[in-house]
């Protein structure tokens, strides 16, 4: 099972934000997506994932086409994502949050769930105790009933991951997880993200951290305006002056890379405290 | 909300309290209506009719988060097939409950063929369209005369009655109704804590990211307007049954709004936050009868000082017919 790109390409007007990618990404690996600034990593993203359209090209689970599917068709493929922006159902609480990822699955039995209180008691228990293993995997049990809005920044950063793992994804696809944690919310998601490898899963992180990215990471893709430019382990990553000249215009060493991902980081830092 | 389960002492007593206050205000009003006068009883049976329509739009609106201004022509689609199945026009006599059944039916097709055109459109464009909807309803209406007596409605309509039992003094159609309301609103309230009613509440949240997780939007809110409007069908027949006459006159624009206003100032999203809206934009023109010309003004002052107070409504939306529940019985 492998999720494929195939000339993938991706335009707004006159700007191509991708341009002719062609990679695959196989299961069990965590897969972490770094480049600058606008190099293309939340459209990649975002065309998976069905939020936005495919201009050329083509992308697959399976052999199964996903472009040009709806978008919930996507999710219900078994694609589930994070944005680069939490978007959470703010006013539904952690708990329903998670819960309502079930509808997929129990809609068609929705007015029996009405009708024959029994029956309704029994799903709202089963849905209710899936959700709580997931929080309780992310230290949100505490939460479970408060409003997924009023959470702060980091808890609400975990949720969304909680959120989309509640779909049981075989693809999970994290765009800047921990943009906005300080360090400690960093060391805490690295962790709970290498938990979450599986022989089925196959991980994408786009991540400006380079620290979570080179320990978390089994493979990393280096994106620069559109284009695929590097693919490897981290060791080879590191080794590559490209990716270093890429990042930083010069060629200094990994070091700097770090520098400058720790400088978006307190910028994004102030945006999120602003925020809550 | 997540207050009153995690501080300890004060909080559920107070909770209890209001509860039982509720619901003995409720009974208490329930019980004694038989008693009143028949004027009295008609104005308890308006109320009782807008808090069926208010649950029936809350679906849309304070679930779903989709503003339909367009409400009223589900309502005179119920009134109108009782009108037509159920008097001289057309010498039809059909019984009362099967012309329910059929008003349901009909409201459920209504609501999915005008829930169609709108499924892309949200907020002000949604509210201007269906708004335009129910005028467009009520123009038909007016226009088609050999059918439904154009302006000058359809009278003489027959009683009702249900197995026997006739349903037509304003005490019997009470009972009618507060069956109805309590019934309607049981299933609503199960239907707001199903799947259904969360996906409907993620799409209010953000449609895009219902999406994500896997929600057919357009189903999940096609369903919202079918049941929706299936309950202003059926508050349509009881009208029409209890009036005995129709007209376009009583589906007007006006109408819509005054429905969408009961939901906003009670508490958008909450049965009990309807039956607060209605009681107070209901029976307070009543009480204020004796102003006369002073009452609409009076009214307005009101609303405006209530969105200034309690711009969420007055019943806030944590505070369900769960929460009465639980306030009773100290869980
Ligand atoms: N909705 C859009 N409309 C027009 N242009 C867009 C849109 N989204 C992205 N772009 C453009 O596409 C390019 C790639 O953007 P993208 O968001 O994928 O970058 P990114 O690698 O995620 O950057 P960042 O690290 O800042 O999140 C940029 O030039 C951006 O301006
Ligand atoms: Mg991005």
């Amino acid at each position: 099972m492998t999720l494929v790109f195939n000339n993938l390409r991706k335009q707004y007007g006159a700007n191509v934000a991708i341009n002719d990618v062609s990679t695959d990404f196989a299961p069990g690996l965590i897969y972490g997506v770094i480049g600058p600034n606008g190099a293309g990593k939340s459209t990649l993203i975002n065309m998976t994932a069905g939020s936005y359209t495919v201009s050329a090209g083509s992308i697959s689970l399976d052999g199964r086409r996903l472009d040009g599917m709806k978008k919930h068709q996507i999710a219900n493929s078994g694609i589930a994502r994070t944005y680069q922006n939490i978007r959470l159902f703010d006013q539904m609480t952690v708990l329903e949050n998670l819960e309502v990822c079930a509808y997929p699955a129990e809609v068609r039995n929705v007015w029996r769930e009405v009708l024959w209180p029994p029956y309704g008691r029994a799903r709202a228990a089963a849905r209710r105790e899936s959700a709580m293993e997931i929080l309780r995997f992310f230290g949100l049990e505490g939460h479970a009933d408060a409003e997924a809005g009023s959470l702060p920044y980091g808890r609400q950063r975990m949720l969304e991951i909680a959120r989309a793992l509640a779909m049981n994804p075989r693809v999970l696809l994290l765009d800047e997880p921990a943009a906005g944690l300080n360090h400690h919310e960093t060391a805490e998601l690295t962790a709970k993200l290498a938990e979450l490898r599986s022989p089925e899963r196959i991980m994408l992180v786009v991540e400006h951290d380079m620290d979570l990215v080179m320990t978390l990471c089994d493979r990393i893709v280096v994106m620069h305006h559109g284009k695929l430019l590097f693919q490897g382990t981290p060791a080879e990553v590191q080794a590559s002056s490209d990716v270093q000249l890429a990042y930083l215009g010069t060629d200094n060493d990994i070091d700097d890379i770090r520098a400058a991902a720790q400088d978006r980081r307190a910028q994004l830092g102030i945006r999120a405290r602003r925020r809550s | 909300m997540s207050n009153t389960s995690t501080s300890p002492s004060v909080k559920p007593q107070a909770s209890r309290l209001v509860a039982v206050l509720v619901l003995a205000a409720i009974v208490a009003l329930a019980a004694a209506t038989p008693f009143l006068p028949n004027y009295h009883i008609r104005v308890v049976n308006s109320l009782l009719i807008y808090i069926l329509l208010g649950i029936g739009l809350n679906i849309v609106i304070g679930y779903t988060g989709l503003l339909d201004l367009g409400f009223v022509a589900f309502y005179a689609v119920g009134a109108y097939t009782y009108a037509l199945l159920a008097s001289p026009q057309l010498d039809l006599h059909l019984p009362f409950l099967l012309i329910v059944g059929i008003a349901a039916v009909l409201g459920m097709i209504t609501g999915i063929l005008l829930g169609i055109p709108v499924l892309k459109l949200r907020g002000d464009y949604l509210a201007i369209v269906t708004l335009g909807f129910g005028e467009i309803i009520r123009i038909v209406i007016n226009n088609v005369d050999w059918l439904t007596g154009g302006p000058k409605g359809i009278a003489r309509l027959d009683k009702a009655s249900i197995l026997g039992v006739e349903i037509a003094r304003p005490v019997e159609i009470y009972w009618l109704l507060l069956v109805t309301v309590f019934l309607v609103g049981l299933f609503v309230w199960r239907l707001e804590r199903s799947i259904l009613g969360k996906a409907w509440a993620a799409i209010r949240e953000d449609q895009d990211a219902a999406r994500g997780i896997g929600i057919n939007t357009t189903n999940a809110k096609l369903a919202a307007f079918a049941t929706s409007a299936t309950i202003g069908a059926i508050a349509g027949t009881i009208f029409a049954a209890s009036q005995r006459f129709v007209s376009p006159e009583s589906f007007t624009l006006q109408e819509s709004v005054l429905i969408v206003l009961m939901i906003v100032i009670g508490g958008i999203g909450n049965i009990l936050g309807i039956v607060a809206g209605a009681a107070i934009l209901i029976l307070l023109p009543e009480v204020l009868r004796e102003f006369a010309e002073w009452r609409i003004l009076f009214l307005g002052i009101l609303m405006v000082v209530l969105i200034i107070v309690r711009p969420a409504g007055i019943v806030p939306r944590t505070f369900g017919p769960e929460k009465l529940i639980r306030g009773l019985f100290g869980k």
